[in-house]
């Protein structure tokens, strides 16, 4: 199964995620869309190395501090190299990982895994299920389940949505996402994403504020909008 | 998905390398070649050698301190993270691997995750993002399952094979057993059914001697 990826993260978005000043969860999102994404595999290494470039060949001032980076010089070079033959080299490759929801596994990406195995149990509501990833700051990053022929009711964002197709499909007024595509949703977007009859899909969502329904009976579901976030 | 997905565009991301590096060298012939620092951080995996690390470390250092600098705002913390960031290079250096990228991008990305975990400590925060999670396909080649091949067949293909071929034969078999094998001193000792003191010396004299050898062709 071979599905080029169409939505990508901005150049600003990979600039600033190779150069580790992203915020955390955001930085997730755009790591396992790498994982993901040939083409932007090959963006975040050019980047890389044209940022290291930048510093490698910025000018600094003279000889100040001498003393001081002696003392660091001989400090590092009194430890011990890690040895050629010490297990220490060679953490374990990534185990492929997968999670298991409504009966369907699905592989995920490496940037994923570890947390993945950490993440809280399902919850479910009608067709549609998350699990958080356990992490720390503002935003929400969970994995949503949405089973095949289940729309997921209209809703503007109060904040930033990111949302990565993981493994099938969604589709929504804007188009249609497959495995890589990244959805960037800004704040008052609104959208009614929702899956095709015969599949259904697995994402990863980061959200930094909660979801506002918008129609008819939906706007029941505001005061569960905590499910989605 | 993910297998379709690792060398796509190398052959770019390589001259790419290539031209940066090269321009990064202080070059002295027309040959091409790998730059400085990549041959300085194979002198120091090769055998910890400290006037190799110590060119690069007063080059980088001040470097990652700027860097540092800017990221951090602070002096302390930009500091904090140059040693780390620089005692990795040290420690690891035989994890670096001249094909996948330049020494300085290398470097960079280390130092880049130095901080970004720095900043997360700080925040002690347990079960969270780190940097492993977030940097992998080849910038922090510490994941590389097969980092210690790759490496060796750049070190053997590319620089220190004719070399390593004009080895006396039983300097060469030892190295082969201990750099390329990675057996222990002790086992190859009981498998030549050699003393262990004549192992370490003719380890000791073969990297002078590959060490002669590579020093004569930066010269």
């Amino acid at each position: 199964m071979t599905h080029a990826v169409k939505f990508h993260p901005g150049l600003m978005l990979l600039d600033q995620y190779v150069e580790g000043s992203l915020s955390a969860d955001v930085a997730l999102a755009v790591s396992a869309h790498i994982d993901l994404c040939p083409h932007c595999q090959q963006l975040s290494k050019d980047i890389t190395n044209d940022q290291a470039a930048v510093l490698a060949e910025q000018e600094v001032s003279g000889r100040d501090a001498e003393q001081e980076w002696q003392q660091m010089l001989n400090f590092i070079t009194s430890q011990p190299a890690i040895s050629a033959a010490g297990s220490v080299l060679t953490k374990p490759a990534p185990q492929v990982a997968s999670v298991t929801v409504n009966g369907r596994t699905f592989e995920i990406p490496r940037a994923l895994a570890r947390l993945a195995e950490k993440q809280n149990k399902w919850l479910h509501l009608g067709g549609i299920a998350t699990a958080k990833l356990p992490t720390a700051d503002k935003q929400h990053v969970s994995l949503l389940y949405i089973d095949k022929g289940t729309e997921v009711p209209n809703h503007t964002h109060l904040g930033l949505e990111m949302t990565l197709v993981l493994a099938g499909k969604i589709v929504d007024e804007n188009g249609e996402y497959g495995v890589g595509d990244l959805l960037i949703n800004s704040p008052d977007d609104t959208h009614t994403p929702r899956t095709l009859a015969d599949e259904d899909c697995l994402c990863l969502s980061v959200l930094s504020a909660p979801l506002k329904f918008n129609k008819g009976l939906t706007r029941l579901l505001n005061p569960l909008q905590q499910f989605f976030y | 998905m993910l297998e379709t997905t690792v060398l796509t565009g190398h052959h770019d991301a390589l001259a790419k390398q290539k031209r940066i590096s090269q321009r990064m060298t202080i070059n002295t012939d027309n040959e091409p070649r790998t730059g400085q620092w990549e041959d300085a951080l194979t002198l120091v995996a090769l055998h910890q050698d400290k006037a190799a690390y110590a060119e690069l470390f007063s080059y980088f250092a001040p470097r990652l301190r700027a860097f540092g600098i800017k990221m951090f705002g602070n002096e302390q913390q930009a500091m904090e993270m140059v040693q780390d960031a620089m005692l990795n290079v040290w420690r690891k250096a035989r994890l670096f691997d001249a094909t996948r990228g330049c020494a300085s991008t290398w470097i960079f990305t280390i130092a880049r995750n130095v901080r970004f975990d720095m900043l997360r400590k700080k925040q002690s925060r347990k079960d969270d993002i780190s940097a492993d999670d977030l940097w992998f396909d080849g910038d922090y080649p510490e994941q590389e399952s097969n980092s210690s091949d790759s490496w060796d067949t750049m070190l053997m293909s590319e620089k220190l094979a004719p070399h390593f071929d004009a080895l006396p034969p039983a300097q060469r078999m030892v190295m082969q057993k201990v750099y390329l094998e990675e057996k222990s001193h002790q086992e190859v000792s009981d498998e030549l059914a050699i003393p262990l003191g004549t192992v370490k010396s003719r380890i000791r004299l073969a990297l002078d001697r590959l060490r002669e050898a590579l020093d004569d062709t930066r010269s």
